[in-house]
C-alpha cells in the first residue's frame, strides 16, 4: 500500500500537531519552546531531534502522518502563498529530489 | 456534482497557468449555474477531514456537521486559503435525521455542532456558494488515515444517505456536492506527483456512467498509486456518484502542478 501506510497512529508528536495548529499559544511556544512542548507532550528525544532538524524523510521514518509534515514546515517557514517556491516546498523538493523531478520540469511547477 | 477542493484553488489561484485558469472559472460558473437552474434549496458538501476535527487517536468515517450556522475557515486555514472568515447557515434538522435515520440504517455517523472547516467544504463554499448563501450540511469522511475504505463503500454509504434523505419529509431540494482528489499526494515524497493517466481514466469511467464497472475497478490500491493519502478523497465523488444515474458531464480537467492535484469537475445531469 500507499506511503501513507506508514503512519504511526500512536505516535505522540502527531498529537502534538494536532494540537499545536489550532492553538496560537502553543504556535509560539513551538517557536520560542520547542523542547519543552515535546517534552509536555510526551514526544521522544528522537522526536525532538528529527522534529528540530526538520528532517522530512526523519519524519516520515518515525511515523509522522504524511499530510503533517506540510503542516510542520508551515509552523517552522510561514502559512501565506504556498506556491512551489514557498520553503515549505523547496525543503520538499530537496528531500525528495527524484520524486519532484517531473513536477520540476513544469514551467510553473 | 463533484469538484477538487485544492487549496490552492483559493490560496494560489493566480500561480497556475491562465489555462488553467480559466478552466477552473468556467467550471466554476457552470457549476453555480447547475445549482441555479435546479433551484436547490441546500447542500450536502462531502470532504475529507484533514486531521482539523479529529486527532489520529479517533479518526471517525463520518461526522455530519449539526449546528444551526456554520463558520470558516479554522483558524490556521483561512490564512493559508486566503480567505476572509464566512458564516453560512446549516440545516440542522436535516443534519440530524441523517445522523439518526443513517444509524437505523446500520450507518454509524459522528456528529459536530462546532465543526471545523479546512479546504474541503471551504474551498467549494467559496466558488459556489458564497454568494448565493444556500445552507449547507457539512459531512466530512476519512481517508487519510488507515484503515482507509475502498471506493465501494463509500459509493454504499451514498446509497443509504439518499434513502435517508428522501425519507426526510421537507420540501427541500438538495444537492450534493463530492469534494477531493485527483491524484495527488499531499505530503508524500511524491508530493508534487499528478498521475494523468489515472484522472483521464476516472473521468472517463465517469462519462461512461457505469458504477458497477468503476467500483471494481477503481481499487483501493490503485487509488493509492496514483498518488498516496490524497487521490483517495475521490470517495466523496463516489458517495455524491451513488446519488446519480447516466454520464457524468465533465466540465474541466488539468494535471496542475501549481495547485499539487489533479483538478476535475463535474456535474451528473441526471439523479436519483
Amino acid at each position: 500500500m500507499g506511503n501513507v501506510e506508514r503512519v504511526d497512529k500512536t505516535l505522540p508528536l502527531n498529537d502534538m500537531i494536532y494540537h499545536v495548529r489550532k492553538d496560537a499559544e502553543l504556535r509560539r511556544r513551538w517557536l520560542e519552546d520547542l523542547e519543552n512542548l515535546c517534552r509536555e507532550f510526551g514526544c521522544s528525544e528522537r522526536e525532538y531531534q528529527t522534529l528540530k532538524a526538520v528532517d522530512i524523510r526523519g519524519l516520515m521514518d518515525i511515523g509522522v502522518h504524511q499530510y503533517l509534515i506540510p503542516h510542520i514546515l508551515r509552523l517552522f517557514y510561514g502559512v501565506t502563498g504556498m506556491t512551489n517556491n514557498h520553503p515549505a516546498l523547496t525543503a520538499y523538493r530537496d528531500a525528495f529530489a527524484d520524486e519532484a523531478q517531473p513536477a520540476l520540469k513544469e514551467p510553473n511547477g | 456534482m463533484a469538484l477538487t477542493h485544492s487549496p490552492g484553488l483559493t490560496g494560489w489561484f493566480d500561480a497556475a497557468p491562465r489555462e488553467e485558469q480559466d478552466m477552473a472559472l468556467r467550471a466554476f460558473e457552470a457549476m453555480r449555474e447547475h445549482l441555479d437552474e435546479r433551484e436547490i434549496d441546500v447542500l450536502v458538501i462531502v470532504g475529507n477531514d484533514h486531521l482539523l476535527n479529529w486527532p489520529l487517536s479517533n479518526t471517525p468515517e463520518y461526522t455530519v456537521g449539526v449546528d444551526e450556522t456554520h463558520v470558516g475557515p479554522a483558524d490556521w486555514y483561512d490564512e493559508w486559503l486566503a480567505l476572509e472568515k464566512f458564516t453560512v447557515k446549516g440545516h440542522a434538522p436535516l443534519a440530524r435525521h441523517i445522523v439518526n435515520q443513517a444509524a437505523r440504517h446500520g450507518l454509524a455517523m459522528a456528529h459536530k455542532r462546532d465543526m471545523q472547516f479546512d479546504d474541503s467544504v471551504s474551498v467549494p463554499h467559496a466558488h459556489l456558494n458564497a454568494q448565493a448563501g444556500r445552507p449547507i450540511i457539512p459531512i466530512t469522511l476519512n481517508c487519510t488515515v488507515p484503515p482507509i475504505p475502498e471506493l465501494r463503500r463509500a459509493y454504499d454509504v451514498g446509497l443509504i444517505l439518499g434513502q435517508v434523505i428522501a425519507d426526510h419529509g421537507g420540501n427541500e431540494r438538495v444537492a450534493v456536492i463530492g469534494t477531493g482528489g485527483l491524484s495527488h499526494e499531499p505530503g508524500g515524497p511524491r508530493y508534487f506527483f499528478i498521475d494523468e493517466e489515472f484522472d483521464l481514466w476516472f473521468l472517463e469511467m465517469l462519462k461512461k456512467g457505469d458504477h458497477e464497472a468503476l467500483m471494481r475497478e477503481c481499487t483501493l490500491e490503485r487509488m493509492e498509486e496514483a498518488g498516496s493519502g490524497g487521490t483517495a478523497e475521490l470517495l466523496a465523488w463516489a458517495l455524491a456518484l451513488a446519488f446519480t444515474k447516466g454520464p457524468a458531464e465533465v466540465l474541466g480537467y488539468a494535471p496542475s502542478h501549481a495547485w499539487r492535484s489533479g483538478t476535475g469537475f463535474v456535474i451528473w445531469p441526471e439523479v436519483i
